[in-house]
């Protein structure tokens, strides 16, 4: 009995060793989880959802926060993109242990609001840090405001922009002298554009991602209706106010690309659509800017510019924009708010870097500097931040939503050739019909 | 001083105080010290879980929001209403018992097979012990980051030995038709090892005469396993039955932590449409709803285990 | 008659035990070949751990490689995931509320289980049916009013919310009672000659005999409150107080495409149980032979 006594004794002493370990390398929660107390104050905890290479950019800078400002511990999490990422901040700010600092999609700050889960921000406080209403872009920071009051403070513009690789598009014929793309105008032209190509790569004129990707086709369709000047809801998300005629036309196009002229691939991945146009089997690239580094790191001759005005009328393009928020309750402790507005004002100081991953800074001193605007593809389609279309207001929508997951999966049956534009409409209006007649929960 | 061992004697027997100490017995039972006893269980139980269940009931007829105080509107059926006409709802039932089909009987045929094999073994248990049930200790996050690594396209173990036999490989997670597959079978890996102790255990209850017997009358070992070891396990197959439909009817951790419930919402069980309803969609009345629906149906099948054990605790 | 009988006894008697020898070859065969397929699952089965541990020795570069073959060992990613602190208050968020939910459950179910089990008194019936009830009842359909109710009470992100509402398990009180039942009365009977009250025969005498129920029931809570993510899920959302699972199952983004972090997390998750395993197997094993053989 005493060999294997002493044997079970030494990993119990083990066992509770790293237990007692576990608990002195970290009082401070320990306390917190009993007492309900305050987590490390005088610290910005900072929640972000960005991946790959916008997380790896946005690491960079949180760095050059932490080189700046010694003094102050930065303690960054990144959650997934996406519903998992609104749904834990949400929780967070319920549970009354929110971050300091967080990112929006703008569309969703909206929804934030209404659920009474922000801090309104005040003039005067901003002003503190070097941050008034005129220094961001004005559509953005419109777009932020709820009843006059600031809630957000937006980093950037991303649209969907167009991406096309300049060796094949030189062969098709279809760059101007100085090597850019000739602008397209009207959706013969476009169509036009990506056959010559198709002849050029053999395979496919253009791609974007349908598979398991409900975004994309989103934003490509909402791009083209908003040309044509069609809203999909309307009174805050309560209405569904889809122009049919106007839908039948966009999907109609879009299955004309994909199923009828086979011009893009009906039936393929995001990632898929990204390696496609890599690899050179496609001259055209439908997606949004912020994949600029995967084709940067791929070593491809490429460059981006807007989406062309397919369907004609005011120029419109979907995009985002990323903001920094403060969650209800983030800003309790003393001093607590400081601390975050100077990280956000960095944040905001190095739109540089986080121009370079692709995006359109919000904030002006660096937009009209002369390095951004000679910062190229950026300054192709700098003017999207200008045109950009959001996602409709409501309760459900914004970027990775119910809405967007409703729109997505039809529009992209339609471009695989599983659903007709009529019955893709169809579903569409049944699917939002319900969501729009749910009473708000915010 | 006589010692009865006879239970209904000893309990029957009057009995009298022999000091006044109020935790001694009295003619009238034990009632104080009793609750006394009682009191730790029975407060937290009321607190945290009979009043929840009624709190799901009555505001399930409500529209609360999980970010606004209070009960919110009246729905009166409105959400039942909602929950029974919703494709979503229906759909998540269906996941849900499309998963139970698909992990149950591998969970319990090949549970059963490798402990018959195990059985025959003479030595070296433990090592059969240690490969199939150690999965079974590892948490759900554990096991899912495992296998997210194991299905990552070009990447994982998996999708190399597929073409490398010549096949393309598939997209495991990512497939809707797929993805459900991909989920049962981790989860037929993550929980076998339980399954197959419990067959062990009961294997070597089984009397080797009986075998033996068997064996001398020239009866095959496929013979033998279907006249003696199938009926005589019959119990534990019945329980590993009902408790793995049970524990397959409240999946959440694989499908939300690997497919979050896609692609497309291809995976989504029915507590996952709970929390999605309630926590992303901040609709917490008509969670409630979809979550009364969900309890009816799982008390139903517990109730079922519950009668099949009093019933064989009752000596068939 | 006799010669005729005694010779075909003599010829069964060499046939039989010929055939005997034969069918113990062909058995030993058999068992052999059964053996050796369990021994090939077995393998497999071990297969995602082993590569799992084969990813987390290689350096995040080489994760792309996919064969068993580590060109640079390294324990970088264990560093790594040390070095970037979450892990130490997911474990200790894990100890606490798991210790204290075994320890609670214990406690608690056991001395339920002594008065329903020890003790006469006039609704004891009914107690007992309101707590099997428990039994049937899914706590996973409880989180949305569990959650506005500890939302209510302001214990949201602490290890209340996830301990509390885990101590009253009915089916611990079964556990307790059934193995109470099977103890002779006369140890109460002893115990109140002698002078003790109900409580010092529960501590005293009934516990101490309970030893294997005991720690049957504290391992089998403490794993299972070591692994539950749901509840832990919903009301532990900041990373600081998260237990392992929800730790893991939350911050899978800011590990990206580093796959081997992504399995040392993975590893280091899973050890402290591993260790129970190691430690307990013998318990845990016999617990679960228990179950079924109690039906």
């Amino acid at each position: 009995m005493i060999g294997p006594v002493s044997r079970r004794t030494l990993l119990k002493g083990a066992f509770a060793g790293l237990g007692a370990a576990s608990l002195a390398a970290c009082s401070s929660p320990v306390g917190a989880g009993i007492a309900g107390s305050q987590l490390d104050p005088g610290t910005v905890d900072y929640w972000n959802l960005f991946g790959g290479g916008d997380g790896v950019r946005m690491q960079s800078m949180e760095d050059a926060y932490r080189k700046a400002n010694p003094g102050t511990p930065l303690q960054a999490v990144t959650l997934a993109w996406g519903n998992p990422y609104y749904t834990k901040l949400t929780l967070a700010t319920v549970g009354r242990k929110p971050p300091n600092v967080a990112v929006s999609h703008l569309t969703r700050m909206k929804t934030l609001q209404s659920a009474d889960l922000l801090e309104e921000l005040k003039p005067e406080d901003l002003a503190r840090h070097g941050m008034s209403a005129e220094m961001f872009n004005q559509r953005a920071w419109n777009a932020g405001l709820v009843g006059g009051k600031i809630y957000a403070i937006p980093i950037d513009t991303h649209p969907f922009v167009l991406f096309y690789n300049t060796k094949i598009c030189g062969q098709a014929g279809l760059l101007d002298a100085a090597g850019a793309l000739k602008p397209i105008q009207g959706p013969d032209a476009f169509t036009d554009a990506l056959a010559k190509v198709q002849k050029v790569t053999g395979q496919y004129g253009a791609t974007h991602g349908i598979n398991a990707d409900t975004a994309t086709p989103w934003r490509f369709f909402q791009t083209l209706y908003s040309q044509l000047g069609g809203q999909v809801l309307s009174d805050e998300g309560t209405k569904v106010v889809l122009d049919d005629a106007k839908a039948t036309q966009v999907l109609t196009f879009l299955r004309s690309l994909t199923v009828e002229k086979k011009l893009m691939p009906s039936s393929i991945d995001y990632q898929g659509a990204i390696a496609l146009f890599a690899n050179g089997a496609a001259g055209f690239h439908l997606n949004g800017e912020w994949e600029i580094s995967t084709f940067q790191t791929a070593k491809m001759p490429f460059s981006m510019t807007l989406v062309p005005n397919v369907f004609g009328g005011t120029y419109a393009v979907q995009a985002d924009s990323h903001t920094l928020i403060v969650p209800r309750g983030g800003a309790t402790a003393e001093g607590q708010l400081d601390l975050s507005l100077g990280f956000i004002k960095s944040m905001l100081d190095q739109s540089m870097t986080w121009a370079q991953g692709g995006h359109i800074p919000a904030w002006q001193p660096v937009a009209q500097s002369d390095a951004f605007k000679k910062l190229t593809p950026q300054s192709n389609y700098a003017a999207a931040a200008d045109a950009a279309v959001y996602d409709p207001s409501g309760w459900y929508s914004g970027s990775g939503s119910n809405f967007e997951i409703v729109m997505g999966s039809a529009i992209g049956a339609v471009e695989a050739g599983q659903l007709s534009p009529d019955a893709a409409i169809a579903q569409i209006r049944s699917k939002l019909s319900a969501l729009a007649s749910t009473a708000s929960p915010v | 001083m006589t010692i009865t061992a006879d239970y209904e004697t000893a309990e029957d027997r009057p009995v009298r105080p022999v000091d006044p100490d109020t935790t001694r017995v009295t003619e009238h039972g034990h009632a104080k010290p009793a609750w006394l006893f009682l009191t730790p269980f029975l407060v937290l139980y009321l607190l945290f879980i009979i009043g929840p269940s009624i709190y799901m009931v009555v505001m399930s007829f409500f529209d609360t929001s999980l970010t606004r105080p209070g009960l919110g509107a009246l729905a009166g059926f409105g959400n039942y209403g909602e929950a029974l006409t919703s494709p979503d709802f229906w759909a998540s039932m269906w996941h849900t018992i499309w998963f139970t089909i698909l992990t149950v009987p591998p969970l319990v045929i090949l549970a059963f097979v490798f402990a018959l094999l195990a059985d025959r073994a003479t030595r070296g248990r433990w090592f059969f012990r240690l490969a199939f049930f150690l999965p079974y200790i590892l948490p759900s996050a554990v096991m899912a980051l495992i296998w997210i690594w194991l299905y990552t396209p070009e990447l994982g173990l998996l999708g190399k030995v597929v073409t490398s036999l010549g096949f393309d490989e598939p997209n495991w997670l990512g497939d809707p038709n797929l993805a459900m597959w991909s989920l049962a079978f981790a989860t037929v890996w993550w929980t076998l090892g339980f399954n197959f102790v419990l067959y062990l255990a009961g294997l070597q209850d089984i009397p080797r005469d009986l075998y033996e017997a068997a064996s001398m009358d020239g009866a095959s070992p496929w013979q033998q396993v279907r006249r003696i070891t199938i009926p005589m396990l019959s119990r534990t197959t019945s329980l590993v039955i009902v408790l793995q439909i049970i524990a397959s009817l409240k999946i959440f951790d694989q499908p939300y932590i690997m497919t979050s419930g896609g692609p497309n919402f291809a995976t989504r069980p029915a507590l996952e449409y709970v929390y999605d309803m309630g926590f992303t969609n901040f609709r917490t009345g008509y969670a409630a709803a979809v979550s009364t629906l969900f309890f009816i149906l799982v008390l139903a099948v517990s109730a079922v285990w519950v009668f099949l054990t009093r019933r064989q605790e009752q000596g068939l | 008659m006799t010669t005729l009988a005694t010779d075909t006894e003599a010829r069964r008697g060499t046939r039989t035990e010929v055939t005997q020898a034969s069918v113990d070859r062909r058995l030993k065969l058999f068992n052999g070949v059964c053996v050796g397929v369990l021994i090939a699952f077995a393998l497999m089965w071990l297969v995602p751990i082993l590569w799992a541990v084969d990813t987390a020795l290689k350096p995040n570069a080489e994760t792309t490689k996919t064969t068993w073959w580590i060109d640079n060992p390294t324990l970088d990613s264990f560093r790594t995931i040390f070095a970037q602190g979450d892990i130490w208050n997911w474990y200790a968020s894990s100890f606490i509320t798991s210790l204290a939910t075994a320890a609670g459950t214990v406690l608690v179910a056991s001395m339920a289980a002594f008065a329903l089990s020890r003790m006469r008194f006039k609704y004891r019936w009914v107690v007992f049916w309101f707590i099997l009830i428990g039994i049937m009842i899914p706590h996973q359909a409880l989180i949305v009013p569990q959650f506005r109710e500890f939302s209510a009470l302001h214990l949201l992100n602490t290890y209340w919310a996830v301990i509390l509402p885990q101590i009253p398990a009915a089916i611990a009180v079964f556990i307790f009672k059934q193995f109470f039942d099977g103890l002779p009365r006369d140890l109460d009977e002893a115990a109140r000659v002698d002078g003790a009250g109900f409580f010092r025969t529960y501590w005293r005498i009934i516990l101490p005999l309970s030893r294997p129920v005991v720690s049957a029931v504290a391992i089998f809570t403490f794993v299972w409150s070591w692994n539950n993510l749901l509840w832990p899920l919903l009301v532990l959302s900041n990373p600081k107080l998260m237990t392992i699972p929800v730790g893991l199952a939350t911050v899978q983004g800011s590990y990206g495409i580093r796959y081997a972090d992504t399995m040392a997390s993975a590893i280091l998750g899973a050890l402290p149980l591993v260790v129970i395993f190691l430690l307990f197997q013998r318990r845990i094993v016999e617990g679960i032979a228990g179950t079924g053989l109690k039906g």
